[in-house]
């Protein structure tokens, strides 16, 4: 196409390849006295919904493809379903649903009145920057990223730079904020199946509590000049206090697991006995 | 064929001829005085579709479906966390919207270093000369620390019911971009007073940013208005707090729970 509309006065056989792309329009009079193709195009080059439908080439007609075999997908899973729609399935939005939901709603706004009223909160002296407060602290919902930037002692010293950080304290605790919420990013990619019970997969939900633990950990990593424990001690705990939570939880979920399992032969040898 | 305007359709005539209660005909009066205006006529499937919704009925759930509630109500709570953090972030908002009548992002007034700026004398207004104004600030304070404390638990169910698995991965990803702006709506409501936790909180923040290779010392300078904590950073603080932030946590959040219904709530079996 390129090349032929170079040379508009051509043969007719080009001509009529060229019009076959649109509706069938006016090119021939629509032409310029032999100069480059003008750059907006003339308003029959827009294809027709005919053409725009038959999605010939490229992502359009893959896209397209696709759509059909889902929707087949959709028709053949629907056929084989031994899924009855019943006439009522549930209770009215109104009023049934409407009054239910006011009713938590309304308790739950009252809870938090409540504890408004009861519990005001504290207000401190204005700011000063050239004074450092003994201790700094963000809400309690921040203590576990505080705690994370509080993980400077165990920054890696490499002897091969010369004793030198790789990164700065500062840069350590972001990654380290970088690294946890990949983690839990990624969580979904690496678990899948079924199973929705934490006895049915007792690695995840072990790894669930450590990562709970640790966020608590963190926490009163953030505070330790307020908890009578040495660093060390405390650095260790931070992260052997998880672990250990996981490997119980692992153990108690397993050992559950065993007890279903001996329920369900019991149940089954006590209908069918062994002969 | 006379020029005189023919009116086929009188309506008005169509009222009087029938024979119809006060209430009746007010209503028909009103509908008749609006569809001349508006056209309402073109909208009535829409309209008939939303009375039909307003009475739809909901599926039952799986434990309704099998009449495992007496086995399993303890555990409801557990899933009204997502909506109780929305009700949290309504109070709060509502709250909120009436401190920021009183409260003023600026920093004037500090003659010496320590002293109180207009930031900090107007939380103290808010507090002790606002009719309910300690109130207030009480309510905004504890709903952004319950609608954290649901979000957090919120999660938390997620995970243990496994209700992230694979077809609602993206719901997952767009949770903890929901619990990241949570945080930092947090955080910035924290640095507005101006007290000396907020200052020093403020000051970590910058730190923080800047300690980022390639992009920090942009960062900082967008999100706290430079290297060090004044005046651009409270109020940058603020807009961030009354202006952006409430607008995509709440598109956010419309999207998530978009999300949760056309996908369907996932139930443990």
């Amino acid at each position: 196409m390129t090349d032929d509309t170079h040379t508009p006065t051509d043969s007719s056989g080009t001509a009529t390849e060229y019009r076959a792309m649109t509706d069938g329009g006016t090119d021939d009079q629509a032409r310029t006295d032999g100069g480059p193709p003008a750059t907006v195009p003339p308003d029959d080059e827009t294809p027709t919904w005919t053409e725009r439908k038959e999605r010939r080439q490229g992502l359009s007609q893959l896209t397209y493809q696709y759509f059909e075999r889902s929707r087949r997908e959709d028709e053949d899973l629907r056929a084989a379903s031994t899924y009855v729609e019943r006439d009522v399935l549930g209770f009215p939005t109104w009023p049934h649903e409407t009054i239910r939901n006011l009713a938590i709603s309304s308790f739950f706004v009252g809870i938090m009145l409540l504890v408004s009223a009861l519990l005001p909160p504290h207000f401190g002296e204005p700011a000063n920057p050239g004074v450092t407060p003994a201790i700094i602290l963000p809400d309690w919902y921040l203590y576990w990223s505080f705690g994370l930037l509080h993980l400077d002692p165990i920054n890696p010293e490499i002897a091969v730079l010369g004793g030198d950080k790789v990164m700065s304290d500062e840069l350590y605790g972001l990654v380290a904020h970088g690294v946890i919420f990949g983690i839990i990013g990624l969580v979904p990619f690496l678990n899948k199946g079924s199973a929705r019970r934490p006895v049915e997969e007792p690695f995840w939900a072990a790894l669930g509590v450590a990562g709970v633990i640790f966020s608590v950990t963190l926490g009163v990593l953030a505070i330790q000049n307020l908890v009578p424990i040495g660093l060390d001690l405390l650095l260790n705990l931070v992260f052997l206090l998880p672990v250990l939570g996981g490997i119980v939880t692992y153990a108690v979920l397993k050992t559950m697991r065993e007890g279903y399992m001996y329920d369900l032969n019991r149940r089954y040898y006590m209908l069918r006995p062994p002969k | 064929m006379s020029l005189k305007k023919q009116d086929e359709m009188d309506h008005n005539a169509w009222l009087k001829s029938q024979d119809l209660t006060v209430i009746e005909t007010a209503f028909l009066t009103t509908l008749i005085w609006l569809d001349k205006r508006l056209r309402i006529v073109d909208y009535l499937e829409l309209l008939e579709t939303m009375y039909y919704r307003a009475n739809l009925q909901m599926p039952k759930s799986h434990t309704e479906q099998y009449d495992l509630d007496n086995k399993f109500w303890y555990w409801y709570p557990l899933y009204s966390l997502g909506s109780l953090s929305i009700l949290a972030y309504l109070v709060a908002a509502v709250s909120g919207a009436l401190l920021g009548f009183y409260y003023s992002p600026s920093t004037a007034g500090a003659v010496a270093q320590g002293d109180p700026t207009a930031a900090y004398d107007s939380v103290i207004e808010i507090m002790q000369d606002v009719q309910f104004g300690f109130m207030l600030r009480s309510i905004h304070r504890w709903s952004a620390q319950f609608m954290v404390a649901a979000v957090f638990l919120h999660m938390l169910r997620v995970y243990f019911t496994g209700s992230y698995k694979e077809p609602r991965e993206v719901n997952w990803i767009l949770g903890i971009v929901l619990i990241g702006l949570t945080l930092l709506f947090g955080f910035t409501g924290y640095v507005l007073p101006w007290k000396q936790l907020s200052f020093w909180a403020a000051q970590i923040g910058v730190e923080m940013a800047l300690a980022t290779p390639l992009v920090g010392e942009w960062a900082a300078q967008l999100l706290f208005g430079g290297f060090t904590l004044g005046q651009a950073t409270l109020v940058r603080m603020y807009i961030l707090h009354v202006f952006i932030l409430p607008f995509v946590v709440t598109a956010l959040i419309a999207l998530h729970v978009g999300i949760v219904w056309v996908q369907g709530i996932a139930e443990p079996h």
